[in-house]
Order: structure tokens, then C-alpha cells, then sequence
């Protein structure tokens, strides 16, 4: 019982969250709507079972991912509210696709989704688990994850960096 | 913690359906170029929400891995993009992606 | 897990101790702030208010309670409403996972003519001993953040967008340097549970062999770099100078709470030293021991409580001495030098941390 008000009222803050990035003009509540969306979905993972994941949800989207979108729109400060919209039959496409593709997929959800598990398997989730299967299966991916996160410093570095001036010393000042 | 088997498996995924359904709403009728990114963002989730309920229906780890891969390339991304971002504005003065359109025919 | 109701009752007195002195924390450490400061620059400092301006803290809130709540023309009403808040939460609810003393066996006792704690029950003095425990932490400390930012943004001022773009930039670098510093003790104990954490600092490191050279086996001594980098992560964590970016007053006005007056800006007074608090606390568990009193064996019963309890206290309230002190003897830093040490030093000598604590593991040293 108590579960079932927790989760729907946090399905309800992750929906009205999400909606909230998609209909409002003003990017930074937008941004804040997500975080609160976010952290709704990690109450939904400690539903689940799987609380090592929600604090990594956390500590990840709301404390890196979302702080480094709300630095962007703050550094950029374009107008507050977005004033050019989309055309009205781009809008109306997007509504009915979207809302299509949603209801079809929740309508097959309800009435095929079959889910059987294995007899007697435990759900482990905690970091010892995830850990050993991430360094003994996993060992490659997690690697090439690594050289694809350092690829990704240098290239954003890259792409904002402005003109190298070098000065008297013969050092490089990004200017 | 062990009232959790009172709620479907089911209601979970239509939750990350209905996420997923938002996300693409945001991404086919915005034209901000970081509300778009945005939106991606709440797709991205709405799919780990699915792997996490299947890590569970079936007491399987591998569903975790895969979180865990995802949140690693959508930091990746989210640096990558907007770091695309502010390289546009700064040429561009605007981050609306109707305006590059250096690259359209 | 089953409750009963000595189970709800024992918590609901656990959270309300803790949270009485978390809030208390602030007007105490106002009084030794403005006190401290004025020992420092020789002067004598807030003594009109009571014994020794005791009651000046007091009289700070009062006129706070009385100032006129000003709201600027030009900014995001809700936001600007909602952004003390977001400073304030993260820094209430961490410290429910910090253990703050030794637990103990409740004997089994009559009070009024009911008979309590039926075979004795074990009082674990924690909130919340989650088994994610650290990383609960990490992520509504992560969350401070946004109080900052958003308080900056919806202002609509100038300096206070500067103070929250300064905020979140380093914020978000020196979390980096502090988990990682932080995982070095983690890795000592093997889980990510802050009781465990202290638990396996209560014995002694034995130094050459030789039986009655012992030291307490707290890790700061295997991790003395690792707590370098930590406790200087926690001063920019905190927003307290050298790196008080956020706010320094000599370029910004007042950082991102210049436009906040009255009780809006009562909170993130209260925030900031809130969170001073529990990362002391924090500082505390992860390197300096816990509740563990050096070389004295705390027994399991009511008295290893409090004196394991006055242990922890006094660490912290050292570790919250040395905020104040080096507030008024260090300058502020320039901002891009504090980016610079950021990255290219404390964040590699985390890293370099790791690998001692993991070599010194390897050869079961520690």
C-alpha cells in the first residue's frame, strides 16, 4: 500500500517533470523540472530494488549531467523566454506521433508483455555485485567506455576553445 | 522492502513508455537546441527505466551493466553536445537549430 | 525489516537529536566565527549580548525575522523563492547517514509499569545505515549546487549570475577531487557503509614490529594524501574562503545572494554552515576515526556511548575551528588558479592516492 502511493506519486513528478522540459518557454525551469524528474526515477530504481543505481542516477544526471546543462544555458544567457516556436502543423504532427507511439506502445505493454523469471535467482544490485560482474564480464566494454570518456574531454575542449595566443614566455593562454 | 512485488512490472515499464513518448514530443516540436538535448536526455532514462525493471522481472545484473554504460556515454554525450552548443552560439548567436543550417540543401 | 514501535520511537528521537544539533550549529558557529575573527585580528568582537556576546547569534535572527523580505523587480519569482530551499535541504538530510557515536546494548528496563526493550536491543546511533551509504552522501551534496546556481540565475543581476556560474563550475570540479579522495577510505574498509567505515578504524597499526608503538589505525595516517585532497575539496565544497568564489565580496558585491534579503537569506546562511557541518562530520568518519577514542577501548554500554559521542563532537568541532581559522588568515585565491590546482594537481594526487591505498592493500598493510 505504502509503496503504491510512493510510486504513483513520483510517476506522477517524473511525467509532469518531463512535460514540463517539453512544454515550457523558459529553459532553466526546464532544466530544474528535469532534475526533479531525475531524481523521481531514482526513487522508482530504490522501487525496484536497485538503490545502488538510484544514487548513481542521482549523482550522475542531477549532479553532473544537469549542473553542466544549467552552466551552459546560464554561460549562453539567451532570452529568457524562447519566443520563436515551431510551426503549427510541425507542432500538431509532433503531438499525435508522439502520443500515438506512446499509447501503442503502453497498449502493447499492458496486453503482451509476458514476464517470466527464473526460478529461485535473486535480484542482487548492490555495488559488490554490479562491481565483480562489471570487471569480469564487462572488462572490455568498460575499457573502450573509458577511451570513449577521454575522447569526449578532448573533443569538447576542442570545440570551445578559442584562439591560442602565445605570450612572451612561450606558454599557451587560451585567451 | 519486500512490498515491492505488489506493484506490476508492467506499471513501470508504461511509466518509462510514457517518458519515452514525452521525449519524443520535445525533440520533433522544439527548436531550442539544448531543450532538444533535453529531451533526449528524458529518452535516455525512460530506457534505463525499462533495463532496470527487466534486471529485476528476470534477477539479472546484466540489465545493470548496461545502466551503467548508458549513464557513462550520456556524460560523454552531454559534454560532446554542448560543447557543439556553445561552438554554435558563438558563431551563430543563437542556439535555435533552424539557424544551422550551413549544411542544409 | 520488521518495525515495531520501539523501533519508530527510537528513530523519531534519533532524528530529532541529530536535527537539533544540526540546527544549532549555525548560531553556535556564527558566535565562534565572529569571535574567532576578532581573536585573530585582535579585537574584541560581538560582547555587548549576553555572557561573552553568547546571545549575539540570537539577536542576528531576530533582526533577520524583522527585515523587510525584498523581492527585485525583475526576477523569476518562483525560482528565486525556491532556491534557499535548494540550498538548504541537501545540507539538512546528509547527515543522516553518519554514524555519531559507538552503539550499544539497551538493558532491559520497567518505566512505568510497562516493561521497555523486552532481552536488551542493540541502539545503533545512525539515522539511516543504508548499505549505499557514501554515495548517498555524494549525491544530495551534489544537489547544494543548485541552491547556488539558481539563486544566481533568477536574480537577474549581473554579479549574482557570475557567483552562480562560479559555483556551479567549481562545484562540479572539486566533487571530482573529493570522491575520489574519499574512495580511498572505502576501499580500506570494503564497503560503503560509514558504520563499517568506522568500524574498521577502531583498532591500532602496529609500527615496526615493535608491541607498545601502536597508533590508532585511523585512516589519515595510510591516507595522508587522500585527506590532503579531501579536506581541501570540502573548502570549496563549502564555499568558504580560499575558495569562496560564489560569493567574495571584494568582486562580486555578494556573490549569488546579493538581491537576498531576510529570511531567504537566513537560509543560505544557515545552508552554508550547515554544510560545513556535516562534511566536517564527514571528514571526521572517512579519516580521523569516527566516534573512536585513540588508544581507549570504548565499552558497549551507555557510558562508551556518550564518551565515544563527545569523541566524535570534539573532531568535529576542531575540524569546524580550522574553517574559521583559515577564513581569516588565507586570501582568496584568483578564480582561474583555483580551476588550475583543481584539475592539474589535487584531482591527479587523488588518483595517486588510490593507487598507494591499493598497493597497501595488495601487501596487507592496512
Amino acid at each position: 500500500m505504502f509503496e503504491l502511493v510512493i510510486f504513483f506519486f513520483f510517476a506522477a513528478v517524473a511525467v509532469i517533470g518531463a512535460l514540463t522540459v517539453v512544454l515550457h518557454p523558459n529553459q532553466v525551469v526546464g532544466a530544474i523540472s528535469l532534475v526533479l524528474s531525475f531524481f523521481a526515477l531514482a526513487v522508482m530504481y530504490v522501487l525496484l530494488g536497485a538503490p545502488f543505481m538510484a544514487a548513481l542516477q542521482v549523482i550522475i544526471y542531477a549532479g553532473a549531467i544537469m549542473v553542466l546543462f544549467l552552466f551552459v544555458i546560464m554561460l549562453l544567457n539567451v532570452e529568457r523566454d524562447e519566443i520563436v516556436v515551431s510551426r503549427p502543423v510541425q507542432r500538431f504532427l509532433g503531438y499525435t506521433a508522439g502520443s500515438a507511439f506512446g499509447l501503442t506502445v503502453s497498449y502493447y505493454l499492458l496486453k503482451a508483455a509476458v514476464i517470466e523469471a527464473p526460478e529461485g535467482s535473486i535480484f542482487l544490485s548492490d555495488a559488490r555485485s554490479v562491481g565483480m560482474r562489471l570487471f569480469e564480464a564487462y572488462i572490455f566494454p568498460f575499457e573502450m567506455v573509458s577511451i570513449l570518456l577521454l575522447a569526449a574531454i578532448v573533443g569538447a575542449l576542442l570545440l570551445t576553445q578559442r584562439d591560442v595566443r602565445r605570450d612572451a614566455t612561450g606558454g599557451g593562454e587560451t585567451v | 522492502m519486500n512490498g515491492i512485488d505488489e506493484i506490476p512490472a508492467s506499471w513501470f515499464l508504461i511509466l518509462s513508455a510514457i517518458l519515452f513518448s514525452i521525449g519524443v514530443i520535445g525533440v520533433l516540436t522544439r527548436k531550442n537546441g539544448i531543450t532538444i538535448f533535453m529531451s533526449i536526455e528524458i529518452m535516455i532514462n525512460a530506457v534505463n527505466l525499462t533495463f532496470i525493471t527487466y534486471a529485476r522481472e528476470w534477477a539479472s545484473t546484466h540489465g545493470l551493466i548496461f545502466v551503467f554504460f548508458i549513464m557513462a556515454i550520456a556524460a560523454a554525450e552531454a559534454a560532446i553536445g554542448l560543447a557543439i552548443f556553445i561552438a554554435l552560439f558563438r558563431h551563430r548567436e543563437t542556439i535555435d537549430v533552424d539557424e544551422a543550417n550551413l549544411m542544409h540543401w | 525489516m520488521a518495525f515495531d514501535t520501539t523501533d519508530i520511537v527510537l528513530t523519531v528521537v534519533k532524528i530529532a537529536f541529530v536535527l537539533a544539533i544540526t540546527l544549532s550549529i549555525t548560531p553556535v558557529m556564527v558566535w565562534v566565527e565572529r569571535r574567532g575573527s576578532a581573536l585573530i585580528q585582535d579585537r574584541p568582537g560581538p560582547n555587548r549580548v549576553g555572557p561573552f556576546g553568547l546571545l549575539q547569534s540570537l539577536a542576528d535572527a531576530l533582526k533577520f525575522i524583522l527585515k523587510e523580505d525584498v523581492l527585485p523587480a525583475q526576477a523569476h519569482r518562483w525560482l528565486y523563492t525556491l532556491a534557499p530551499v535548494f540550498g538548504l535541504i541537501p545540507a539538512v538530510v546528509t547527515i543522516s547517514v553518519v554514524p555519531f557515536a559507538r552503539s550499544f546494548v539497551i538493558p532491559e528496563m520497567n518505566v512505568f509499569g510497562r516493561t521497555w526493550f523486552e532481552g536488551g536491543r542493540i541502539f545503533e546511533p545512525i539515522i539511516a545505515d543504508v548499505n549505499i551509504g557514501i554515495l548517498l552522501i555524494f549525491a544530495l551534496a551534489s544537489l547544494g549546487v543548485y541552491g547556488m546556481a539558481l539563486a544566481g540565475w533568477s536574480s537577474n543581476n549581473k554579479y549574482s549570475l557570475f557567483g552562480g556560474i562560479r559555483a556551479s563550475a567549481q562545484m562540479i570540479s572539486y566533487e571530482l577531487a573529493l570522491t575520489l579522495a574519499a574512495i580511498g577510505a572505502l576501499m580500506g574498509a570494503g564497503s560503503l557503509r560509514l558504520t563499517e567505515v568506522v568500524y574498521r578504524q577502531t583498532g591500532y597499526f602496529v609500527l615496526f614490529g615493535i608491541d607498545w608503538l601502536r597508533i590508532p589505525a585511523w585512516n589519515i595516517f595510510p591516507m595522508f594524501l587522500g585527506f590532503i585532497v579531501f579536506y581541501v575539496a570540502t573548502f570549496a565544497e563549502t564555499n568558504r574562503l580560499p575558495f569562496d568564489f560564489a560569493e567574495a565580496e571584494a568582486e562580486l558585491v555578494a556573490g549569488y545572494h546579493t538581491e537576498y534579503s531576510s529570511m531567504k537569506f537566513a537560509m543560505f546562511f544557515m545552508a552554508e554552515y550547515m554544510a560545513m557541518g556535516t562534511i566536517s562530520a564527514l571528514t571526521a568518519t572517512l579519516f580521523l576515526g569516527g566516534w573512536d577514542i585513540p588508544w581507549y577501548d570504548e565499552p558497549a554500554t551507555f557510558v562508551g556511548f556518550l564518551l565515544s559521542g563527545l569523541a566524535f563532537l570534539i573532531k568535529v568541532s576542531f575540524l569546524l575551528f580550522v574553517f574559521v581559522w583559515v577564513r581569516w588568515t588565507l586570501p582568496r585565491l584568483k578564480y582561474d588558479y583555483l580551476m588550475k590546482i583543481g584539475w592539474k594537481v589535487f584531482l591527479p594526487m587523488a588518483i595517486l592516492n588510490i593507487l598507494i591505498v591499493a598497493i597497501l592493500i595488495a601487501f596487507r598493510w592496512i
